[in-house]
């Protein structure tokens, strides 16, 4: 469940070039692509013969100063949520699938609507007081407020009576009903397979912010200066936009904790690399681009996993009316299937990947991360993978009738017009990125597509997707997904976030058919 | 001197009315908004996007914006950030310590290298010894602070393990004592010599070429055929005049300690006002940059002011009035 800020773009069809790694994708703007996770093995964080040691400090980097709202109900940015992390844990916990599984929660359903959930008991918040269901009913409630000036009503809005509390039609959530201090039953209003994963599952202190107003939360000092929760570590000090100092807690309810302290400090990427020579850090999630400088050092070791998010080449079909939700005109441009499919042949994935994401990046195709439970096998799938193909591409393109007819080297439409590909990329300060970006203009000019290239400041890219800007034809973007599997909220025909609008049923059909 | 003050004082009022509407309309010109930058599917939906931007006022005609915004401003409501969901004057406030501690200690550091620097130039102009402090001069303004900044943690941090490569201070150390104003020291120094011994450059020219000039003035000549010591009129006679030039500096550099350093602070990652202003310019975060923007006018036309009245206060022969 993170938030990811800027730059998770959407997506649309056919090419699904991607990279996989980020720490569930939490990228911003400057990072455009996932993170490696490293530790190096000093003593504080392993012994030599594998058991875990006790005692010691972990030095934890994270690349960018964090917001300060240190609570999961109110951040906004990946970072703050590295942050949280660290000192807060959910009610549930997801497995290696993603699949959920009981932490501090665990839970009963028999219809997917009605869910009976029972709290451990014991656990203890960071100031001393126990957990008990009243503190996530707190959540609800805060949430749901009118007041509140979060983004995380969504993850509340299926509980049945939000909608009306929110309204103030009633004094309380009415699918909430608490049977004692650790049981509790939730009504959603209507079952579905995802309510579970869906749902809030981040309880909020009420003996500490019982007493603040909504909407001053967020401003709060148990919000910025110090927070609780009900994780391994508590948060000891806070030098704001600098470092962050954890220290053990005693009373955490799930076995012993091993580490004394964490420290969490930022540290600007250009220095990453020699401060991890020198072992001023212990830990930290590295950019792909810092993998081949850090690789070689001796003292480090990189362990990758897979992330959750994916880059993606879309094709602007037709113009969305978010009101209706619906298309109001198709865009005849790239209607052609075998145009956009011969564009895919064109693009060599893999090198690509290699050569922007240094290796730290898989192609795939389809929409749904492999990590997740629901991803499907390519092989078993029978997916068509679009290996690298520019002879078949120039086949299909021939065959579409795309072909150069007046022998300026560049194929015409099949009416006989010029025909030129605009490519739009997001930029920002990172300088790989526009090179990326002409890298695929490239693939496509190699096969005879004119391509034109157009970095858009990263701000009005978005805005532009949105609204249907006629500059925007086909564009750069990606997404990372939280572990609701479900894809829907991106590729549903009547999202907002699946940009491209139109064909939604042709590019659902595409996806499905590859 | 007070009636010139005044009437100074006076003529800022149009000027920062005059700031305030294009500071304004460039930070709404700017494409996108606070919201524009946050999309998560799975957590975010349009409805909130379009409540919150509802919320904010960013749907009111820009005129009735800028009214809601100025009213407040002048009463000393700077507004909500955006980005931190704190009133604007707490997170200036929080920033401001920091970015005057180095802006203090970096100006600092110019003016000794400069002064000595100038002083040695202007006594021996044309030698080998100036035209070297020229040229090193030179080339510490042409290199871009970025450069030089990644190059100092590079050379000083990392491999002589000198000063910290970041922060703004060691957090493990207790707040109060001894040590942790040293450390607080301990991490400044490096990003203040990066920034002030880049920037000796023009107070060094200045003190050498007045101090050359002065050095041909009657006076200077008076001096000498009396029998005063070189020495004497160089270090007393002709420096006393030669500063007052520099004062002017000084009302410039007021503003700039509060400015802050973009780049050094954000490479350094020292939580200061120049990192701030780059974050809320990038998140669209229009009460912190405009608060910013009209606080570092402000500043720079009151440090101009100061420096008029400064110059007054040295060299009597210049009437304000």
């Amino acid at each position: 469940m993170k938030k990811n800020k800027s730059l998770l773009w959407l997506f649309a069809m056919i090419l699904v070039v991607s990279a996989f790694l980020a720490a569930c994708g939490g990228d911003d703007g400057d990072s455009g692509s996932g993170d490696s996770k490293k530790e190096d093995g000093t003593t504080e964080d392993k012994a030599a013969d594998g058991e875990p040691q006790k005692g010691g400090t972990l030095v934890y980097g994270i690349d960018a100063p964090p917001e300060g709202l240190y609570n999961p109900a109110f951040y906004n940015i990946a970072t703050d949520a590295e942050v949280i992390d660290l000192f807060d844990e959910s009610l549930i916990n997801y497995n290696e699938n993603l699949e959920p599984e009981p932490n501090v929660a665990s839970w009963t359903t028999e219809d997917n609507k009605v869910f009976n959930f029972k709290f451990e008991e014991g656990v203890k918040w960071h100031n001393g007081e126990e957990l008990t269901v009243n503190d996530w009913v707190f959540a609800f409630e805060t949430i749901a407020s009118p007041d509140y000036d979060g983004p995380r009503y969504t993850n509340v809005q299926t509980i049945e009576g939000a909608e009306a509390f929110r309204n103030g039609e009633a004094d309380t959530i009415s699918g909430v009903e608490v049977v004692g201090d650790y049981e509790i039953n939730i009504t959603f209003d209507e079952a579905r397979v995802n309510n579970l994963t869906n749902l809030w599952s981040y309880p909020l202190p009420e003996s500490v912010l019982g007493d603040v107003p909504v909407a001053e939360m967020s401003a709060s000092e148990w919000v910025r200066s110090t927070p609780i929760g009900i994780g391994p570590f508590k948060v000891d000090k806070i030098v704001p936009g600098e470092s962050v100092e954890f220290s053990r807690f005693d009373e955490y309810w799930n076995g012993e904790v091993n580490l004394d302290k964490i420290v969490l400090r930022v540290i600007d990427n250009s220095s990453v690399v020699g401060a991890l020579q020198n072992g001023d850090v212990d830990m930290i999630s590295l950019q792909p681009v810092s993998g081949p400088e850090v690789e070689p050092l001796e003292n480090v070791d990189i362990v990758t996993y897979p992330g959750l998010s994916y880059y993606y080449v879309g094709f602007k079909l037709g113009k969305f009316d978010n009101a209706t939700q619906t298309i109001t005109e198709e865009l005849p441009k790239y209607q052609s299937k075998e145009l956009r499919q011969a564009m895919m042949y064109a693009i060599n994935r893999q090198e690509w990947v290699d050569a922007f994401f240094f290796g730290y990046a898989n192609v795939v195709n389809k929409p749904v991360p492999t990590s997740h439970w629901n991803a499907a096998d390519d092989a078993e799938a029978d997916l068509n993978t679009y290996e690298y193909d520019p002879e078949k591409a120039k086949e299909m393109l021939d065959a579409a009738g795309y072909v150069d007819t007046n022998d300026d080297g560049f194929r015409e439409d099949p009416n006989g017009d010029e025909f030129v590909v605009k490519f739009s990329h997001y930029a920002t300060g990172n300088p790989t990125f526009e090179s990326r970006a002409q890298a695929i203009t490239q693939y496509w000019e190699e096969v005879g597509i004119k391509s034109e290239l157009e970095m858009v400041e990263v701000n009005l890219y978005y805005e532009m997707i949105e609204k249907d800007d006629p500059s925007i034809e086909t564009f750069f973007g990606g997404w990372g997904t939280g572990s609701d599997p479900d894809p829907s909220g991106l590729w549903k025909a009547d999202q907002l976030w699946n940009y491209r609008a139109t064909t939604i049923l042709k590019q659902i059909n595409c996806l499905m058919m590859l | 001197m007070l009636k010139y003050t005044i009437r100074r004082l006076l003529g800022m009022i149009p000027m920062l009315i005059l700031i305030s509407i294009v500071v304004f309309t460039l930070a709404k010109l700017m494409p996108g908004d606070s919201l524009s930058g946050e999309i998560d599917p799975l957590n975010t939906n349009p409805e909130y996007i379009a409540e919150m931007r509802e919320k904010l006022g960013y749907n009111e005609p820009l005129p009735v914006q800028y009214f809601d915004w100025i009213t407040g401003f002048l009463q000393g409501d700077f507004g909500k950030s955006t980005r931190f969901k704190v009133p604007v004057a707490d997170i200036i406030m929080e920033k401001i310590p920091n970015t005057l501690f180095l802006g203090v200690m970096s100006l600092l550091i110019t003016y000794i290298l400069a002064f000595l620097m100038g002083m040695y130039s202007g006594r021996k102009p044309y030698t080998l010894g100036d035209n070297a402090i020229a040229g090193i001069n030179y080339i510490m303004l042409a290199i871009p602070s970025f450069v030089a900044a990644v190059f100092a943690i590079y050379f000083f941090s990392f491999h002589l393990n000198w000063f910290p490569f970041g922060g703004s201070v060691d957090i493990l150390v207790e707040e109060g004592t001894l040590d942790y104003w040293f450390s607080k020291l301990h991490h400044v120094l490096l990003p203040a010599i990066v920034l002030g011994a880049m920037s000796t450059a023009s107070y060094t020219q200045f003190l050498r070429n007045d101090i050359i000039e002065n050095s041909r003035k009657d006076f200077v000549r008076t001096a000498r055929a009396k029998g005063t010591p070189i020495k004497k009129i160089y270090n007393v006679h002709i420096l006393r005049n030669s500063i007052i030039p520099l004062v002017t500096f000084l009302g410039f550099d007021f503003a700039a300690l509060i400015g802050g350093a973009i780049i050094t602070e954000t490479i350094f990652t020292y939580p200061g006002i120049g990192q701030l202003f780059l974050e809320s310019v990038t998140s669209r975060d229009y009460p912190t940059l405009m608060a910013l923007t009209m606080l570092l006018s402000f500043l720079t036309l009151a440090g101009n002011l100061i420096a008029d009245i400064l110059y007054g206060i040295v060299d009597p022969r210049i009437r304000l009035d």
